[in-house]
């Protein structure tokens, strides 16, 4: 076993240990650090195939903005130190169900597609930032565009579903729209 | 607060005395959705003193908060209370000087001048010219260094740290020569009932006329450092504006009233000392503002500084050429106010400072209600805060211009 | 990219990076004592003069105070999270400084190792440190959610929404630099420019958003919103105190050096000497550039020490609008600028005058836009409630709002 293997191992070790924690935890707060800890494992792994630019882009936006604007809601939101009757639904056991098929479909999906196959990390291939803006912006770049007008819909929905009505809107002197303080 | 005033009101603490966290560790809730709206928010209350560094010194102020905003604020006061009005009832009219110049500790001078007014109407008692002239010019650096400490410290509420340090030379300038007069840098106790303690050291006026000039040359720097900047001006303007019918109600008054265009000056409007013949001269301007926000306070108050120097020369010019004479008069072993009352106001740097006086003819009063500047001020606040979010809670409460000793007597 | 990086004897590597965590340290101490002596400078006053040469110990000896002081948990805090919060902070700090270029191959002394002077170079170079950065904004937003205190709570949300907003403005205001460098390498980068000129020239508007972004991203004045004083007392670490604190400090002043660092290293040629140094020969060899590369970063420390000696603080709603509403657009449409220009540049096309109208009619527009005024909510105006002001038989004065029955009465 070589050390990259090695490493891969630790890592996704890490990454699995992390996430089932992050949803079995009681304290929310816990939960979001959880899932740092396994997203950082990700971002390990891609670095061990040597994507560089996309494993910090991962850190840069999966751990630096997603789950600190997560946590950022979470505090906004509630703050409770404590465990929170709230995250643990009585549906649990079908989550546990169904994230456990998905688990299943997918490593069958992984095996029937590449089992036995070794696949060798290209060495400044697909990882540096030229092959991916080149795959991005060519080969892909209607499905890259599509996902940006979805993107653009999730704005303004969210918008919209945030926007109070008119009456609330005619705020006292010094108003300051309720979304720019956040 | 009444219950009816939201659902669910959470009381969190910002400062001593208030609870925050209970007991079963769930924390507290903000935001969320309330009964009757999607996005309801939770009322919460937040305590803001009495140990908060923007309150300087011990007020309180309970406010309750629609996320940012806040709904309602109430000052409570009274945590440095004293009962000064009944220590008055059992001092003698020599000691009640003392106490008088304690509560409000910025504007000291001007507080025992009240008192000292007050018993020489009651004993109808001929000050010597001197005396008057002197009280003016020594009331007048009381106000410069009174808006300084202000005008340093409310840069120092909005973030800018170093304004302050420029105001603290001009006023360490001043209270070089009020320290060289009355040996007291902020309780002068100079006044007594018919004059001042004593004459003022020689070639003493010459020193002030140098400490002023020093002062107006250097004024600009302050003006320049903080006045003209965009941050301070987007931070104070149309920020906590004081109407000038809530100032009417509240009988706010001082320079934050001019500010709010409430035209009234008791040095103009009820002279005391010899202010008619400043007026009179044209050097005694008021300077009023009609904006009434944060910025316009802080303006009024620069402005004033300036006006004082003025007066302040002009006393000194008055000084110089005046004859020698007496600056009190001899007064006997026992003061006894004879029977009445009196009511004395005068114009404190911070507002209308007045002392109802009753006297059944004993050597202390019968009753000496105070009227102090800074507790009708404070009164306003709720309504200036109002509607307001809370980060401008600090620039507002600092262009409030209290002293707290001024509020809870 | 240099051959050297990866193939290192692991001696070098560790040499190297000690010897960077030794000199940001010892860096850090001497950016407090000297922010300390220049805004004393500017305050009139004289600042820590006293231990050692020019007081240059002060921060050392402050430092070993701080390490000795008590360690406080507070009970509402948990635990695990308080500790690892400053742990957070300070690493990402370090971390950032392993692909920052501090001069060129220099042999080793008393060896014949050739080595460049920098820890490693990444391909991705500036994303990293971005990356890295970014987990920084962890160490906040935990100390501030496990202390278990609304004002750290308060102060760690607005400094975390602060740190993400204007990462995204310095994140754009790279592009154009990488555009022009065609890497995202800080070696590539230094490089780039020593055959170019500074960047900070032709992409000045990128510097100059960079400048405004750096200064909110590392929470510094006029941008201290976390720690605003008045307001939040300490902000986030309000209830740290001891070692603890002291990694927030440290955190803070080493993230100050990383973004004077990159600022250097993007737009000021890196560790190559300046014009008139640049003309002796050995200016950009061996251990010189070391020096240049302090300096120019000092040059930035001294900028934000001056910002922080005169400026007030913004308030929090002004500041998040100005980094989305004018930073992000401005940053967004310069970008685009960029490279458009370098697209016509490479096919050749346009002559210099095109450019220069098209940019200007760019810039004007963005200008005209900027100071559009924003559209003012039309105020409700309320029929004043009339009130009888002798109802009760005694005359009191109307409250806001109410308008007198008898006016004049």
């Amino acid at each position: 076993m070589s050390m990259v293997e090695l490493t891969f191992l630790m890592l996704s070790g890490v990454a699995v240990f992390s996430a089932l924690l992050a949803v079995s935890t009681t304290q929310v707060v816990h939960a979001a650090l959880w899932l740092v800890l396994t997203l950082g494992a990700i971002a390990g792994c891609y670095l061990l195939i040597g994507a560089e630019f996309i494993a910090w882009v991962q850190v840069l936006i999966y751990i630096g903005a997603v789950v600190v604007l997560l946590l950022f809601a979470l505090m906004l939101t509630r703050a409770p130190t404590g465990p929170d009757s709230a995250t643990t639904t009585s549906n649990r056991n079908v989550a546990a169900a169904v994230s456990v098929l998905v688990a299943g479909g997918l490593a069958a999906i992984m095996v029937s597609g590449f089992a036995g196959e070794r696949l060798a990390p290209p060495r400044g291939g697909v990882g540096s930032a030229a092959s991916i803006g080149d795959a991005i912006f060519g080969t892909w770049v209607l499905p890259f565009e599509i996902l940006s007008l979805v993107l653009l819909a999730a704005l303004v929905g969210a918008i919209v579903l945030t926007r109070r009505g008119p009456e609330r809107d005619n705020g006292a002197p010094g108003d300051v729209p309720e979304r720019a303080q956040h | 607060m009444s219950p009816q005033d939201g659902p669910r009101q959470v009381v969190v603490g910002l400062g001593a005395g208030a609870s925050g966290f209970s007991a079963d560790g769930r924390g507290y809730e903000r935001g969320g959705g309330g009964p009757g709206s999607d996005l309801a928010t939770t009322d919460m209350v937040l305590n803001v003193g009495p140990q908060h560094p923007a309150t300087h010194g011990v007020l309180r102020l309970r406010m309750t908060l629609d996320g940012e905003r806040i709904v309602h604020c109430e000052p409570v006061v009274g945590y440095m209370h004293r009962g000064v009005e009944k220590l008055f009832e059992v001092r003698d009219y020599r000691q009640i000087i003392v106490l008088a110049n304690r509560h409000d500790w910025l504007s000291a001078f001007s507080s025992e001048l009240g008192v000292v007014l007050a018993v020489e109407r009651m004993l109808g008692m001929q000050v010597p010219e001197r005396a008057t002239w002197t009280r003016m010019l020594l009331a007048e650096l009381n106000r410069v260094l009174n808006h300084l400490m202000f005008l340093g410290s409310y840069p120092l509420e909005v973030g800018a740290i170093t304004p302050i340090f420029y105001a603290f030379r001009e006023r360490e300038t001043i209270q070089e020569v009020m320290e060289e007069v009355s040996g007291g840098r902020m309780h002068y106790m100079f006044n007594r009932v018919g004059g001042l303690k004593e004459d003022v050291p020689a070639g003493w006026t010459g020193r002030v006329c140098d400490a002023v000039a020093a002062v107006r040359r250097r004024l600009p720097q302050i003006e320049d450092l903080i006045f003209g900047n965009e941050i301070f001006q987007a931070r104070t303007r149309g920020v906590g504006v004081l109407p000038v019918d809530v100032a009417h109600a509240f009988g706010v008054s001082g320079p934050i009233a001019r500010a709010s265009g409430v035209d009234l000056d008791l040095r103009r409007d009820e002279p005391y000392l010899a202010y008619e013949e400043l007026l009179a001269d044209g050097v005694l301007q008021v300077v009023t503002r009609t904006e009434g926000d944060c910025y316009a306070r802080f303006a009024c108050l620069l402005a004033q500084v300036k006006v004082s120097l003025d007066l302040a020369d002009a006393c000194l010019e008055r000084l110089t050429e005046m004859a020698q004479g007496p600056i009190n008069v001899r007064l006997p072993k026992i003061v006894k106010a004879p029977e009445g009352s009196t009511y004395a106001w005068t114009e404190n740097p911070l507002g209308i400072n007045g002392y109802w006086l009753v006297s059944r003819g004993e050597k202390t009063p019968w009753r000496l209600k105070l009227r102090s500047a800074s507790f009708n001020n404070i009164a306003a606040l709720p309504h200036v805060l109002e509607g307001c979010v809370v980060a401008d809670m600090v620039a507002i409460l600092g262009s409030m211009f209290f002293v707290v000793g001024d509020i809870d007597k | 990219m240099n051959g050297l990086f990866g193939t290192e004897s692991w001696w070098v590597v560790i040499a190297k990076a000690v010897l960077i965590f030794l000199i940001l340290v010892i860096y850090t101490l001497f950016n407090i004592w000297f922010e300390r002596r220049v805004v004393a400078k500017m305050q009139h006053r004289i600042g820590p003069n006293v231990h050692g040469p020019f007081g240059l110990l002060q921060s050392l000896a402050d430092g070993v105070k701080l390490a000795l002081k008590e360690d406080i948990v507070p009970t509402a805090a948990d635990k695990v999270v308080y500790v690892l919060a400053p742990i957070l902070a300070t690493i990402p700090a370090f971390m950032a400084w392993a692909v920052i270029p501090f001069g060129p191959e220099v042999r080793i002394p008393f060896t014949d190792t050739v080595t460049p002077l920098q820890l490693t170079d990444l391909p991705v170079g500036v994303l990293y440190i971005l990356a890295v950065t970014s987990i920084g904004i962890y160490g906040i937003v935990l100390a501030g959610w496990s202390s278990g205190s609304t004002y750290a709570l308060l102060g760690g949300m607005r400094s975390s929404a602060q740190m993400i907003s204007y990462e995204v403005a310095m994140g754009l205001a790279f592009v154009s630099v990488f555009m022009y460098a065609g890497s995202m390498s800080t070696a590539d980068i230094v490089a780039a420019q020593a055959e170019d000129m500074w960047f900070a020239l032709p992409l000045l508007p990128s510097f100059v958003i960079y400048l405004i972004a750096m200064v909110g991203e590392t929470n510094r004045a006029p941008f201290d919103l976390p720690e605003a004083e008045g307001e939040l007392v300490g902000g986030f670490h309000t209830e740290y105190s001891s070692l603890k604190f002291a990694l927030f400090f440290l955190a803070e002043y080493v993230n100050m050096v990383t973004v004077s660092a990159l600022a250097t290293t993007l737009f000021l040629g890196g560790w190559r000497a300046p014009w008139p140094i640049s003309l002796w020969d050995g200016a950009n060899s061996g251990y010189w550039p070391v020096l240049w590369f302090l300096g120019k970063t000092l040059i930035f420390i001294f900028v934000f020490v001056w910002l922080r000696g005169t400026l007030p603080r913004m308030r929090y709603d002004q500041f998040m609008k100005f980094g989305w509403k004018v930073l992000i657009p401005a940053a967004l449409l310069w970008t685009m600028a960029v490279a458009v220009v370098r697209r016509i540049r490479l096919d050749g096309g346009m002559d210099q005058q095109t450019v220069l109208i098209v940019g200007g009619i760019a810039v004007t527009l963005l200008l005209v836009i900027a100071f559009i005024p924003e559209r003012k909510q039309p105020a409700d105006d309320e029929e004043p409630a009339e009130t009888d002001a002798f109802a009760g038989g005694y005359p009191v004065p109307p409250m806001p709002g109410h308008q007198e029955t008898r006016p004049d009465a």
